[in-house]
This record gives structure tokens, sequence and C-alpha cells, in this order.
């Protein structure tokens, strides 16, 4: 008998059916994926029949022998707290603010009544996690931690009380690439070790290949295919998985064809960017040094790293939207005056694309006027019909239609507002493009189609890339040249190829197994 | 739903009367009815009695609800420009500016701005100019600190550094960008200072420092009220009972306006 | 900790001295003083009595001379009040201001909280909007309005309570400290249930949730520490606003506090009773403003760096 198994489960939430017809299992010992796109209800399906959303959920789901679709809240309440360990997305929030590592811990493995812990197992259950100096962590408040490490305890705080089975809410969503390996690594240890049940949510595929042992894809509330994980990624039965295979960027696919490219577009000297510490405290803080690197016309370049790297400084600092204390900046062999003083024809050149597409657009403008802007400004005296037509073929280039013109930002889809961004972007004929994480917020299977249109503006309009991301598998489908990032360095750059193979930073190489 | 609109509904009633009702009764506000002193309610011509030297009560009361709203407006006004404009340079600047303004901000804050306000009363007599500067100053504070905390988070959005980008110069960058996106919360914070500059004004002539006679306001009516509450505890109830209903649909709509822009 | 204490006291410091200077220096330019009473007095007792108390000496040197005398606790004679020093006129208002505006601030925190509380736990439902509605029509009840109605209610027709003056034990605190304490409890009602609405919404409930605690121990241990947050924040302005509304309640009742004190000499152009009781309230909304930090500090360890 599986340890979890669901069949035929839905779920409600005031009179509406947002999931159908679920049904999976998860084995002791074992790891069940459960994959989709924001929307799908993989956490409405993971988190409901323990009781945690505000959904009803109906169909038979068994744990252990329990039937949590007949449980009162009472059994629910016990279910929670004796068999099963959660852990959530978000480290940051996901612990309370006010009390110590330590008190949050020594609750958690009392939950299920065990006696109070004595220091030393609290010491040895984060050490387990992998958290060093543990006896300072405990008598420390969650906000001193790095993302990484409350993650850390939280992943302890849910094991604690010995469950069977560990549901995981997109446990590596909002870590560095880097750490998410260490993460995947490490729950795949405990589940070895205790022989855990793991149900894990994420809308990644690439993060728990190589982990899942039983996959299952869900797409708008109903489960697409399943089974078990190697026969899913080799052979997939449905067109909606094997287009989100195949839109998943991974390291070993076939690499792209790209264009040629040509001159010299733009290069950075010495770029550094300092600035004082916020508030009262001394000192300065350098959040990028001493880099140099080369853009050629029709070129893409990657810059790739973990958050803190430094890669959206000196995004900014190139488009003229960021400070920059040191260096210089050439376009053409010609010097590019830093942020204020730059002229609306400098400024035409480059334009950036950013990570949160809605963010990006003025909420209270349409999205007409926003297409518009750049253009407003460069060539004021057009006419209304004029500026109209000139945003209408924008809009065409990037596969939108007509009537998204009379649009406001919030009634867009993050992927339409994308679009709509990089046809802000492109609509004065700019050279350089800088994305900034530009598909990192985006579905896997919008992010692609992103990623497309990107290429074939590149070869359509001649435009070179500036991609900044921190997933090396997407940069590859996009870039000839990758540049690696850390600590407001680069610290590694050469052809996209070549540095995949041969890694020589260890930046680099964690970086690469992540993926 | 019928709860939510209908303190509105009040409040605009209650505007209304007192703009028309002067052209509705036969008396002026500080006329003396010589044969019907101290009159009670109901008793004749008078609906609602007159005070002790024969004035309708009914008159006296939408005189004091004009002009304490018109105080109340204005002030609330002069907070709102002085507030925005404020909190906008410093949001807007930031960086060591903002660090000052906000420091001098901060340390108003915790001033007994009342005492200041009846200071410079005392000071530089009572005229009814300086009601209205007074207690704009008093209250601009609160928005000055909630404009520069929108127009800081505002100022980090990508949508504001694509329009950088685009090369929109800064002041069309506050104008047409910034602005709009803090009018809503402007205005509902607007809507929430007029209840707090109602109750400055009432206090303040309660104290006998506001609005001077021949005038009269809310906050008059209310000290003759309490003065003669034994005799006549009508005197009291009725602008007491009117400035409190004023105050509390005053705030629930600011509230919901607030909540609904945050 | 340390470091927030010792920022706030030194912006306290110059923010004191702005206010008693700028105070000093807007009595000083009035037009008129404190002899121009009714009954002008001549030249030479006018004279007389301005060089006795130095009125006779430039603004800067009077000012100088003032702060010196600060410094050592004098505050200087009363101009009015001819046979007490204003220190004397505050040891005498102060303890009963302080006792008023101290329980109405406890009174406030205790109804409002559990009101609070109360509502929040019951969300959505009847008696959480009746709550709330009650709470609103607290807070714009200014306390001129409701001192003279209950004196009126409670005093006049009933009969219970005294209507003035502070002799009869104790029962003479029970109006005033009512009548400033309902508008603080009304919106401390709001805050705390607000506070609480947005803590239950947050992740870390969920965790806790997620751990099977039961919901009492989910309120209390991890929910009601941030939800306190805004309240804390308010006690500041909170604090201004009874030493305001302390003006009202002791005028209204005759009460010898401070706040009487104050309206009579700005009245009389008393300057350094005036001088006096503004310097002492400020430094008494700066000292509290300062315990409300560290109670914030205390509810939210994020604070605590500053």
């Amino acid at each position: 008998m599986s340890l979890y198994e669901i069949r035929n489960m839905a779920v409600t939430i005031a009179g509406q059916r947002l999931v159908e017809d679920v049904s999976l299992t998860v084995e002791a010992g074992q790891c069940t994926a459960l994959i989709g796109a924001s929307g799908s209800g993989k956490s409405l399906t993971c988190l409901t029949p323990f009781g945690l959303t505000r959904g009803v959920a109906m169909g038979s789901m068994v744990l252990d022998g329990i039937d949590l679709g007949s449980a009162d809240a009472a059994r629910t309440r016990e279910a929670r707290c004796r068999i099963t360990g959660f852990i959530f997305q978000q480290p940051l929030t996901a612990l309370t603010p006010h009390l110590t590592v330590g008190a949050q811990l020594q609750e958690a493995t009392m939950q299920a009544g065990a006696a109070r812990p004595s220091l030393r197992e609290l010491v040895r259950q984060l050490e387990r996690v992998g958290l060093s100096r543990a006896d300072e962590r405990l008598d420390q408040f969650p906000h001193r931690l790095s993302g990484g490490e409350r993650q850390r305890v939280m992943i302890a705080a849910a094991i604690a009380h010995d469950p069977k089975l560990l549901v995981a809410d997109e446990p590596t969503s909002a870590l560095d690439a880097s750490l998410r390996a260490e993460i995947m690594g490490l729950l795949d240890q405990l589940r070895a070790e205790k022989g855990l049940g793991l149900l894990l949510v994420s809308h990644d595929l690439a993060s728990v290949e190589g982990h899942a042992d039983q996959l299952v894809v869900m797409d708008r509330g109903r489960v697409v295919e399943r089974g078990p994980a190697s026969k899913v990624l080799s052979d997939a039965r449905e067109d909606y998985t094997r287009r989100l295979i195949a839109a998943t960027p991974r390291l070993q696919e076939v690499a792209p064809k790209l264009s040629r490219p040509g001159e010299i577009l733009l290069e950075t000297r010495g770029l550094g960017v300092t600035f004082d510490r916020p508030g009262w405290r001394r000192g300065k803080i350098q959040a990028l040094a001493d880099a140099s690197l080369i853009i050629r016309q029709r070129e893409s370049l990657a810059i790739v790293g973990g958050s803190g790297s430094g890669k959206s400084t000196i995004g900014r600092g190139i488009t003229g939207i960021g400070p920059v204390t040191e260096g210089e900046i050439l376009w053409r062999g010609t010097m590019l005056p830093e942020r204020r003083q730059r002229s609306l024809d400098m400024r035409r050149l480059i334009q950036p694309v950013f990570q949160d597409p809605v963010a990006s657009l003025d909420p209270q403008w349409r999205v007409q006027d926003i297409v518009v802007e750049p253009l407003r400004n460069l060539r004021p005296g057009l006419t209304t019909a004029e500026y109209h037509e000139m945003a209408r073929v924008a809009l065409t280039d990037v596969d939108l239609a007509e009537e998204f013109l009379a649009r406001w930002p919030a009634s867009l889809s993050g992927g339409q507002a994308q679009r709509v961004a990089i046809a802000r972007a492109i609509i004065a004929s700019p050279q350089l493009l800088v994305l900034d994480e530009a598909t990192s917020a985006l579905d896997p299977l919008v992010g692609a189609g992103i990623l497309e249109l990107l290429l074939r503006l590149q070869s359509e309009n001649g435009l070179s890339l500036l991609f900044i991301t921190h997933d090396i598998a997407a940069a590859r489908r996009l870039c000839h040249r990758i540049a690696v990032m850390e600590d407001g360095r680069i610290v590694e750059t050469g052809a996209m190829q070549e540095v995949i193979d041969d890694p020589a930073h260890p930046a680099t190489q964690k970086l690469i197994s992540a993926s | 739903m019928l709860k939510p609109r209908f303190p509105l509904v009040v409040v605009l009633a209650i505007i209304v009367l007192a703009l028309v009702l002067p052209f509705l009764l036969p008396w002026t506000y500080d006329q003396i009815d010589w044969d019907a002193v101290r009159a009670p309610a109901f008793s004749g011509a008078h609906i609602f009695g007159t005070d002790e030297i024969g004035r309708d009560r009914l008159a006296r009361l939408a005189a004091g609800t004009r002009i304490t709203l018109m105080v109340a407006i204005a002030a609330a006004l002069v907070s709102l420009v002085v507030g925005i404009a404020w909190g906008a340079t410093a949001g807007w600047i930031g960086g060591r500016v903002d660090e000052a303004m906000m420091r001098i901000v901060d340390g108003l804050y915790a001033l007994p701005f009342m005492f200041i306000v009846i200071l410079l009363m005392v000071v530089f007599g009572r005229s009814i100019l300086l009601v209205f500067v007074g207690i704009g100053l008093v209250e601009w504070l609160t928005m000055a600190r909630v404009v520069r905390g929108q127009v800081m988070a505002l100022k980090q959005r990508p949508f504001i550094l694509a329009a950088e980008a685009a090369g929109t110069p800064s002041r069309m960058i506050m104008l047409r960008h910034i602005l709009p996106n803090i009018a809503g919360v402007a205005l509902a914070y607007l809507m929430l200072t007029v209840p707090q500059v109602v109750m400055v004004e009432s206090f303040l002539s309660f104290l006998g420092l506001g609005v001077q006679e021949p005038l009269t306001s809310l906050g008059i009516l209310v000290k003759e009220g309490a003065d003669d509450m034994d005799m006549t505890p009508l005197g009291l109830a009725l602008p007491g009972g009117l400035l409190v209903m004023l105050l509390v649909c005053l705030t629930i709509e600011g509230e919901r306006l607030r909540d609904r822009f945050s | 900790m340390l470091a927030l204490i010792t920022r706030r006291l030194m912006t306290a410091i110059p923010t004191l001295l702005v206010i008693i200077l700028g105070s000093f220096f807007l009595m000083r330019l009035a037009p008129g003083g404190p002899f121009d009473g009714e009954r002008p007095l001549d030249p030479e007792t006018r004279a007389a009595l301005q060089k006795a108390y130095g009125l006779d000496q430039p603004l800067w040197e009077q000012a100088w001379l003032y702060l010196s005398r600060l410094v050592q606790g004098d505050f200087g004679p009363s101009l009015v009040y001819r046979d007490f020093t204003v220190s004397e006129l505050i040891a005498q208002g102060l303890p009963i201001s302080l006792t008023l505006g101290g329980l109405a601030i406890v009174l406030a925190l205790m109804i409002g909280v559990t009101a609070g509380l109360f509502a929040a736990v019951r969300a959505g439902k009847t008696a959480d909007q009746t709550i709330m509605m009650a709470a609103t029509v607290a807070t714009a009840l200014p306390t001129f309005v409701t001192g003279p109605a209950l004196a009126l209610f409670f005093g006049l027709w009933l009969g219970l309570l005294p209507v003035s003056g502070t002799d009869e034990g104790l029962s003479w605190l029970i109006m005033p400290v009512v009548a400033l304490a309902l508008p603080v409890s009304g919106a401390i009602a709001k805050l705390t249930r607000a506070g609480l609405a947005t803590v239950l919404k947050q992740d870390h409930i969920r965790t806790a949730r997620a751990r099977g605690l039961s919901e009492t121990k989910i309120l209390f241990k991890h929910g009601l520490r941030p939800a306190l947050v805004p309240v804390a924040s308010y006690l500041g302005p909170a604090a201004a606003g009874l030493l305001t509304g302390a003006v009202v309640v002791e005028t209204v009742f005759g009460l010898p506090g401070l706040g009487r004190y104050f309206v009579q000499g700005a009245l009389n152009r008393d300057y350094p009773l005036v001088l006096g009781v503004v310097t002492l309230y400020a430094a008494l909304i700066i000292l509290f403003n300062l315990f409300a930090d560290l109670v914030y500090g205390w509810l939210d360890p994020r604070m605590r760096e500053g």
C-alpha cells in the first residue's frame, strides 16, 4: 500500500471547482513531483486535504491508513501534526519573525507530543540539515539568516517530529540556482535516511529532474499525465507534457543556431559601482568592481550569477538607469556619459526589459501610451494618428493584436505584459537590449515563447542582447557568449559551449551542477 | 450594498442643508428674536427653539456647520499641498536630502503641536486665516510621510526606470507617472484629514482660541451648549450630536478609500 | 538596542532646544506683554516690574538666562500667579495630569486590545462589525463633547459622580479618564483588529497551522506580537493626543492640572508658565516616544537594530 494515495480528488473554493479528478501516489522513501504552471492547481492539490487552504477537498485521500476526505477538523489537525511535515516556498516569511530559531525548532519537535528536546538535540537537528555554527543560530531571529539558511531551518523543523510524509510546496523557487541543488540534495538525503515520502511541487521541471521518482503533470486543474519520472521525460504521451519538456531549457539539449556577430558595439572597462551604506552605518558597499566586457553587433551575451553577484547592477549601469562610480562605457569607441548626462539619442540605443512584466508598465497608462513613450520623447511633433500607427506596428512585431492597444496593464497576462514591454523597448529602433531576468518570472511555456521572440527579433532587426539571468540553461538557448559573476566581479568569460563543457571557476561549476 | 454608501450620503446631506438652510429660514444665525428667548424646541416658529439670547438654534447650527466645514476643507487642502510637496520632493530626491527632510518631519511629529498652534494663536491674534493655516500645518505631517513612502516605493518600480531609459525628463516622470499613481492614496488621506481638522478647529473654538465672534462654529456651539447644559441640554446635544455624526461618516468614507488604495 | 536609545536621545535634545527657544521667542515677539492688563499701570511701577522680571534686557540675554536657569530646574516665577514659581505650579499640576493620562492610556489599551482581538477572531461576523462600528464612533467622539455629556448625565442628572474638583476620594477620576480614554480605545481597537487580520493571512501563520498547533496557540504565540506593532507605533501620537485631550477635560471638570494652567497662562501671557508647561510636555512626549520604540523593538526583533 502506498504511503499517501489520492484518487479522483476535486477542490472547490466558494463554489468554483478549481481542481478536478486528480489522482497520484507517494511511496515511502520516494519522491513524487507535481509539475505545472502557476494556476494549474498544484498547491491546492497538496495543501487542501490537510486543511491549509481556503478550499474544500472531496474524493479519496488516504494517508497512512487515515482517510483525510472524511476526517473532521480535529483529525486533520492530528494528521498534520503527527504524520506530515511541510516546507513552503518563501523562507523569508514562513518563519515567525519574533521567535528565535531555537524556540521554533523546539515547538516543531514537540508538536507531536514528544518531550522537550535538549539543547544538544536541537544543535544536532540543525547540523543534520547542513547549518554551520548551529548553537549560535538557535538564539538568532529568522531575519538574521540568509534565504538558504532559513530554508534549512524550515526543513529541520518539518522533520523534527519524525513525520512519514513531507510536503514541499516550491521549496527552492525563491532560492538561488546554486542553492537549489544543495537543498534538493539535502531532501534526497533525508528521504533515504528516514524513509520519508516526499510530495514535491514545482513549476520548474528542470529542478526536479534527477530527484523525482514519480512525475505528475498538471494543467488547469487536471492531471495531464503521470508515471515514473524517467519514462515521462523520455517518452511523454501527451502533447502538453511534450511541449513543457521542450520549453524547459536543459544543458544537454541540442545547441541553438545563432546569428553571426559583427563588430564591437559596446565595451566596458573596469566598471565599478560603489555606494554608501544606507542609514546611519558607515562604510561603503561595492556592488560591482572592475567589470570589463564586450558585446558585438547581433551578438547575445549572457551574464549569469547568483543573487548579489552584481549582474543587475552592471545591466543598469550600461542602460543608464543605475549609478556607475568607476570605469567607463564605450559605444563604438566613444565614451558614454553617466546616467543623467546621456542624451536622448544615446538613450535610445540601449533599452531595458525587466523581470516583473506587469510592474514594468505604468498601471495608470494604457498600452497605447506605454509603447509609444520612447517615441514621444524622440519625435515629439507627430500626430496622435501617427503615434497610434507606430504603436500598432510595434505590437505586431511582438505578435500582439491591435486590440491590445486600448488595454490596461492589470488586464494583461505575464506573457502579454512582457511582450508589451519588449514592444516599447524596440519601438525606437535600439541596437542593444538589456534583459534583466526577463523570463524568470514567467511560466516555462510562456518564457520559451519570449525567448523565441527575442531570437527572431535579433535575426530580423540585428539586435544585440545582454541577457542577465541565473539560469544557465536558458542562457544557452539564446546566447553566443557568457560572463559569470560572483560577488560583484566577473570571474569567467568565454564562448557559451566552451565554458559549459569546461568551467574553470568554482562559481561557474556550481551554477552548472545546479542546472 | 447600501451600508458603505450611507455615510457619504449623510455627509452630503449635511453639507447641502448647511448651505441651503439660510435661504429657507427667516432668521440669520445671529439675529435676536426678543419675543422668543429660550424657547423650547417644536414650540413655535423656531424648530429647535432658541438659545439664551434668543437666537434660532437651527440657524446657528447651519451657520456653525458651514464655518466648520469651510475651515476644515481649506485646512485639509493646505495640508494636502504642503504634504505632497514635501513628501514627493523628499521621496524623489532621496539620499541625504530625504533623510534631512524626514528627520524634520519626525521631530515635528513628536511635538505637542496643539500647544504650538495655541501659542501662535495667542501671539498673532485670532484671525480666521491663521486658523486655516495653523490647522493645516498641524496635519501635513502625516500626508508628507504617506506620500514620501509611496514615492520611494514607486521610484524603484521598473516602469519608472523604463521611462527614464525612454528619455522622459524627470519633471515629466513626476507629473505623468508618479503623481497619477499617488492620487488615490492622497485623496484617501485627504478624506481622513478633514475629520482631524474638524476636531482641531472645534477644540480651539472650545477653548476660545479659534473662530471668533460674531462668526460661529460647531466648536463654539458645543462650548455654549456645555456652559448652559444644566438648563437646556439640547444646546449641547444638537451641535455635539451633529459633530460626532459628521466625524464618524467622514472617517468611515475616508477609511474605505484608504483601504481601496493601499 | 542601546544604539537606538542613544540615537533617539541625541535627536531629542536639539528638538527640545528648538521647541524651548522657539516658544520663547514667539512669546516675546507677541504684541503686548503680561502687564498690559485691564488696568494700565503707571510707567514707574511698570518699569520696576519689568526690571524685576528681567524683561528690560535684550532678548538674547533673556534667552540665555532662561536656559541656564532651566538646566538647574528653575522655570522662573509665574507672572500672573504672583505667589508661586512655575516649578511649584508644575509640581501641583503635574501629578494630576499624569494620573489622568496614565490611567486613560491603560484603560484605552485594556478596552482597545481586548475589543480588537475579540473582533478579529470573529472576523466578518456580526460581532466584528458591531465592535468596529462602535470603535469608529468612539474615535470620532471629541473629549469636549463627551466630557460635558458625561458630566451632564452622570453628574447632574444621576448625581452619581462629582462634576468638578478633586475631593471625594478617587471618584472624581472616573468621568475625566473615561472621556479621555474613549477615542484612544477606539483607535487601538481598530488598529489591533486590522493588525491581527493582516498577520493571520501571513505565511508564518500557515506554517504554525501546518504544525498542527491549536488555533488559540497560533493566535497568541505567533500572531499577537506582530499584530500589536501598529498599536505600538500609535502610542506616541496617542500620548500627544491625550495631553491635548487632558487640557479640555481639566477645563470641563475644573481640575487643577497642567493643561488648565497652560490655557490660563496662554490667555494671560504668563510667559514662564507657558514655557515651562510646553517644555515639560515636549519632554514627556519625547520620553514616551522612546518608550514606544522600545516596545516596538520587543514586539518585532527586526526593529532592534534601528
